[in-house]
């Protein structure tokens, strides 16, 4: 699965989440900070991460979620990361 | 202790009621004595699960509210959005459906006391409301991921806590109208609506605030409505508008149903000194307990008491009593002889709006509180619809060893229940309401002269 398909996934991700404003949705990249540049509500980011595994059919262990950073490339390296390790 | 002098001023009301678009079709609806009640769909669809079919309910996308789906079949919403933009996404995000209700009440509330933003942000303004909480929808969600699909627990949410605690009303309007007061709510089962209200008046007439948001809520939920199915207490037989039947010799049990009803309160001086519209202004407000150790059963004696808490230091004289009435067996001729024995058989006359929208719960002190505010603006009272025949005999109750109530059967006291709306001189208004737990609550409220 290559890189920008998972962002693409994750953006239609971000349009269901309501807390997060749509017009922030028009530029994202992989440097994209959700906290400080979407103003995500730091208590979404666990149901973004729930509704991301959903989306992409992965299951993320308690520590992959732990150490999540913040920004765009850190949850498509995860989402990577998962489905590496489904896949093995 | 109250502070000699001060007093409480209703100045604004607002809510969500059944198969009303707002208070306004609410107001004509209940005086042209129409029911509220109808089939539910939900229950309904569930065939033979469900002995009861009728409810005042209202919908998830009713009141210009949309439902978010996250996954189509699921029969529960992720979220709401308010489609007339006065709640923002982010406060709805925390919020299930009777908190979004309790948050638009609040705001048409305010709306209709014009505080400014200064007063409403103040530190001498509170908010105390509260549902009856026998059962919440959002835990459906919860169980669903961790128990039947074995998910992690974020795939229940990060909401749940916020959406399904106790005090999630009092919660999210806080949040909304940024007080900076008391911010608390009052859990007293069926008494909650009213509860809540005294409680906020008591905050003002002690001096510790100036000004509350108050009010009882209850959101459509078929995790409360099977719990009361399953005790068997729910009217059934009937047409969804004949099914809630207080005091009639056929009544069979209560209909369940849902809204929400709050109102704004305001220290009288500083509510007269602004030129608001005072809706009413509280007399007195006083509750108890049974003490008779039954969680169910209503009690004669705590009524009594309660009227005699209620007449200790105010000056008691309704014209109308607005009674719980909840259309059960037992309730309801117990509560009238308990009214008749303290204030006589004459000179009142006797309301029980839930024979029009059903018993709303936790919600039902405070939508009926309303009921009786608009008595006051209205000068009439809405008749008791389906109080077609009263007991002409004795109630069993009456018969038992050591009954010291009257010994007139219920058909003595029709002349007190119109059963279509009549218009009068209403100075004064009585409201009651009960819950399990034997708790009692009363509340007096007057014309503003």
């Amino acid at each position: 699965m290559e890189r920008q398909e998972i962002i693409d996934g994750l953006i239609e991700v971000l349009r269901t989440v309501r807390t997060v404003d749509p017009a922030k949705l028009e530029h994202v990249t992989e440097e994209t900070d959700f906290l400080t540049d979407m103003n995500t509500p730091s208590t979404e980011l666990i149901n973004i991460a729930a509704k991301v595994e959903q989306k992409f059919d992965v299951e993320f262990e308690d520590e992959d979620i732990d150490e999540l950073g913040s920004k765009v490339k850190d949850i498509v390296d995860l989402i990577l990361k998962a489905k590496a390790r489904q896949d093995s | 202790m109250q502070v000699q002098g001060r007093k409480v001023a209703v100045v604004g009301m607002g809510g969500a009621f059944p198969d009303c678009a707002d208070i306004n079709v609410f107001d004509q609806k209940i005086f042209s004595g129409q029911s509220l009640i109808r089939e539910w769909p939900k229950a309904a669809e569930r065939d033979k699960q469900i002995r009861s079919k009728v409810s005042g309910f209202i919908n998830d996308n009713d009141l210009g509210i949309e439902p978010i789906y996250l996954v189509d079949g699921y029969d529960w919403p992720e979220t709401f959005v308010d489609t007339s933009g006065r709640i923002p996404d982010v406060n709805m995000a925390t919020a299930d459906l009777g908190c979004v209700w309790a948050m638009m009440g609040s705001l048409n509330s305010i709306e209709m006391a014009g505080w400014t933003k200064e007063e409403t942000q103040s530190e001498k303004t509170g908010v105390v409301i509260a549902s009856g909480g026998g059962g919440n929808v959002i835990m459906r969600n919860a169980w669903h991921a961790f128990f039947e699909l074995g998910k992690k627990s974020r795939h229940a949410g990060s909401h749940m806590v916020d959406r399904a605690m106790s005090y999630r009303e009092a919660a999210n309007v806080s949040c909304l109208i940024k007080n900076r007061g008391v911010c608390e709510s009052i859990v007293s089962a069926c008494a909650t609506g009213l509860g809540n209200i005294g409680y906020a008046y008591r905050l003002i007439k002690f001096g510790l605030q100036d000004r509350a948001v108050a009010g009882g809520v209850e959101g459509t939920s078929l995790e409360t409505f099977i719990g009361f199915d399953a005790m068997q207490v729910l009217s059934k037989g009937f047409s969804p508008a004949e099914s809630s039947r207080p005091f009639d010799t056929k009544r069979n049990g209560f209909v369940c149903s849902f809204g929400a009803g709050i109102v704004a309160l305001e220290e009288y001086e500083m509510a007269k000194a602004r030129g608001a519209n005072i809706l009413a202004v509280i007399d007195e407000y006083f509750n108890n307990s049974d003490g008779d150790g039954d969680m169910f059963y209503p009690s004669y004696g705590g009524q009594r008491r309660l009227w005699k808490g209620l007449s200790a230091e105010a000056i008691i004289k309704p014209d109308v009593v607005k009674v719980h009435g909840t259309a059960t067996p037992v309730g309801d001729i117990l509560e009238l002889i308990s009214v008749v024995d303290t204030l006589g058989e004459s000179g009142y006359h006797i309301s029980a709006p839930k024979s029009q929208f059903g018993h709303m719960l936790g919600a039902a002190g405070s939508v009926e509180f309303i009921t009786a505010l608009l008595m006051l603006k209205n000068q009439q009272v809405p008749g008791c619809i389906n109080s077609e025949n009263l007991n002409p005999e004795l109630e069993n109750f009456q018969k038992k060893e050591g009954w010291e109530g009257s010994m007139k059967p219920a058909a003595a006291y029709r002349d007190l229940i119109p059963q279509e709306t009549i218009s009068k001189e209403i100075n004064q208004i009585v409201c009651l309401n009960y819950g399990f737990g034997g708790t009692n609550s009363a509340m007096a409220i007057s014309k503003d002269n």
